[in-house]
């Protein structure tokens, strides 16, 4: 054993162990208790009785709401995404001409994502969408006469709520704004003399060059929307309603564990949630080698 | 880090020495230093509320402190939604404040699991002076024969009218004997002359709904928290059957209208987009401030029959059995009890105070509105039977399925008689993990 190189060490480990520290208690240690959590009744108050797979097999074959939750979210989730991403893109394409203001627009783009995710923002959505709110008044002054209640419906609840995750494109915009500058102008200068028309560039170039970049939203977006809760939260004033429209699969987690003190039951969902996203993350990476270009590979 | 170290060497101090005295004096009052000074002492004490309630609260401690110098009062309070989430991690922690206040809806859950000390024992031994407070009244906080909530007063469910469009209407009621059928009739005449709700929704269905049954003469809950009290599901189907026709004829709002409502400022009577709102007596204040029509405060339909009203303790106050300081947190509750200074503060927000001697030192000091409370309180206890058991373990979970069964008939899409079925099925399945 030399001193010196384990004393590098110790000043190694000593550098990075805010981070490890960190991680262990905040990360790894929890996701455990709630991996053995999930195996148990457990109400705060009493110690964790185990009930093997009992929590999973409740949530399968007994809970008619999990089922509900199950088809929000995916509902949310398969609408709410590609919309997002299709009009980040047509932004990103738009502000990637270059135009005298357009630092400007790209703040203002990307502000709805910075303040989106807040509860003002969530409130300030429920008063727009509300019976009294801003859409039925603006109705009215185009002079119908006839409300909307778009809390009324589970549906139309729902796509409150798909809006507003589609109202902040602006991260998802900002990369694809990026990747935009990215793809050289000799592709289409090329194109242009072959006597390509827009739609032909957008299709044979742009899409198959940003490939790289849409795969990352889409997985990174996908990820992030089965862990929506704010809005559904604020919004339906915790209930999920109108008739569990809202009911988003980390609401009625929440729910779950705060309101009817089932941790137990709360951390079983937690990984079945866990086990979904990484599925669905897999297929995505799986079906990647047949749309995703990357440049280098064929180069 | 300095007022750290001093805190937890306090503590630790304080736990020793309610150690000796433990051991010493079988657990009578101990903490006394040998010159006769009083140990310093740190109460936590817990409540939910709005800010009025805060304000006030704090003026309370105030007096406290200064009355009891030895004892230093920590406030920790939030609305409701976010007191009750903040309060399970904290016993999860074993770190309850002192002094918690309490719902009926969450006793047996803190109670029966443990977390809640039985407060009898000051009672008897006169740390909190019961000598003022009916025994029925005092009993609302029992599970059992333990008392885990000291009941701190009373509120009576109620229907306030706003005159004026009962009034336009030709609507009167007799409230002594008016029927569910006269209460029918009343909303729709209202919305016929006046184009606006009949009656606010009855919401949420826990509450009006366990009221309907006790005019039927039937309960929620059985006996011992296993299950649902009554057998007969046309009873279920009867009460939400009424409201389906009420909002059909449009005097009854669907639940995404009410969903709206944002705050007192917002609601139907207040607006005066309804003309008649079920609550709890202690909202009329509120209601009373806000609005501009004259309100009366009545009895609810049928209530005279199987004594269906009862007295309903609006909050608790309840000392865990992890706090270090049980005969303080005690002393404090006797005081907010018993002291009229203090009350003079409290008056009559968390509820008429359970107090005979109390209720008639604060009756000079009410305002008209506040009177009008207190006299309807005592008008209702005339002829009320006791109240409801704590709601059983579950009860949020039931709330919950009834308040989606309740919505799912109001919108139609299922019928009475399925909510009904419905709603049996998951109550029994929810209660019976009691069992």
């Amino acid at each position: 054993m030399k001193l010196r190189p384990s004393g590098d060490n110790l000043a190694g480990y000593a550098f990075i162990s805010p981070f490890i520290i960190g991680f262990l208690a905040f990360t790894i240690i929890p996701m455990v208790v709630s991996l053995y959590l999930s195996f148990t009744n457990y109400d705060l108050f009493s110690t964790p009785q185990w009930v093997g797979l009992g929590n999973y097999i409740e949530m399968f074959t007994g809970d008619e709401k999990y089922w509900t939750t199950i088809k929000v979210t995916f509902t949310y989730v398969l609408a709410g995404v590609p919309l997002r991403l299709t009009f980040a893109l047509i932004v990103a394409m738009l502000l990637n001409r270059a135009s005298r203001m357009v630092g400007i627009y790209r703040t203002l783009f990307y502000l709805p994502s910075i303040i989106g995710g807040s509860v003002a923002v969530a409130i300030m959505w429920r008063n727009i969408f509300g019976n009294e709110g801003t859409i039925n008044q603006l109705l009215f002054f185009m002079g119908i006469d006839q409300k909307i209640y778009w809390y009324q419906e589970p549906t139309s609840a729902l796509w409150t709520l798909i809006l507003l995750s589609v109202w902040q494109f602006g991260s998802s915009m900002l990369i694809f704004l990026a990747g935009l500058k990215n793809i050289s102008p000799e592709y289409y200068e090329a194109a242009s003399v072959d006597g390509a028309n827009p739609f032909q560039k957008f299709f044979k170039i742009t899409l198959p060059l940003l490939s790289p970049i849409i795969f990352f939203n889409l997985v990174m977006q996908t990820i992030s929307a089965f862990m929506t809760f704010t809005p559904a939260y604020i919004i339906s004033k915790g209930e999920g309603g109108p008739l569990d429209g809202t009911l988003l699969y980390s609401l009625y987690l929440f729910q779950k564990a705060f309101n009817f003190f089932q941790m137990g039951y709360a951390s079983a969902m937690a990984w079945v949630m866990l086990l979904i996203v990484g599925i669905l993350t897999l297929i995505l990476f799986k079906t990647s080698k047949y749309w995703v270009h990357y440049e280098s590979k064929e180069g | 880090m300095k007022k750290l170290m001093l805190s937890l060497s306090s503590l630790m101090l304080a736990a020793g020495l309610a150690g000796c005295g433990d051991e010493s004096s079988g657990g009578t009052s101990g903490e006394v230093k040998e010159d006769g000074a009083k140990e310093d002492i740190t109460l936590r004490v817990a409540w939910w509320g709005g800010q009025p309630r805060h304000d006030y609260t704090m003026k309370v401690i105030e007096m406290y402190e200064e009355a009891n110098p030895h004892v230093n009062i920590e406030a920790e309070f939030a609305n409701w939604d976010d007191y009750w989430k903040k309060l399970a991690p904290m016993a999860a922690a074993n770190q309850l404040p002192d002094i918690i206040q309490m719902d009926t809806a969450y006793l047996s859950q803190y109670g029966e699991k443990g977390q809640l000390e039985d407060l009898t024992s000051y009672t008897k031994d006169g740390t909190i002076n019961v000598d003022n407070i009916d025994e029925t009244t005092l009993a609302g906080g029992n599970i059992g024969d333990k008392m885990y909530g000291f009941n701190l007063g009373s509120n009576v469910l109620s229907v306030i009218t706003n005159d004026d469009m009962l009034k336009e209407a030709g609507v009167e009621l007799n409230e002594e004997n008016w029927t569910w059928d006269d209460f029918e009739k009343a909303a729709i005449d209202v919305q016929k002359a006046t184009g606006k709700y009949g009656t606010n929704p009855m919401n949420p269905p826990d509450v009006f709904f366990p009221y309907y049954l006790r005019t039927q003469g039937e309960r929620f809950y059985n006996e011992d928290g296993t299950g649902l009290a009554y057998k007969d599901d046309q009873l279920f189907v009867d009460f939400f059957e009424r409201q389906v026709r009420l909002i059909k004829a449009k005097a009854f709002p669907t639940p995404d209208v009410s969903a709206q409502i944002k705050g007192l400022e917002d609601d139907f009577i207040v607006k005066g987009e309804a003309a008649m709102t079920w609550n709890y007596s202690n909202q009329y204040l509120g209601f009373a401030q806000l609005t501009d029509a004259p309100l009366t405060i009545n009895l609810p339909p049928e209530q005279t029959e199987n004594k269906a009203l009862f007295l309903r303790p609006s909050m608790f106050f309840s000392v865990p059995k992890s706090s270090e300081h049980k005969e303080e947190a005690a002393k404090f509750i006797d005081f907010w009890t018993n002291d009229v200074e203090a009350n003079k503060l409290i008056k009559g927000d968390r509820g008429v105070p359970v107090s005979s001697e109390i209720l008639e030192a604060l009756k000079p000091e009410l305002s008209e509105d506040e009177v009008k409370i207190f006299e309807y309180v005592e008008r209702a206890s005339q002829n009320a039977s006791p109240a409801d058991p704590p709601d059983p373990l579950g009860s949020a979970e039931v709330m919950k399925a009834l308040k989606d069964i309740s919505d799912q008939i109001l919108f139609e899409k299922i019928t009475p008689e399925e909510g009904a079925k419905k709603f049996r099925e998951q109550a029994d399945e929810i209660l019976s993990r009691n069992g």
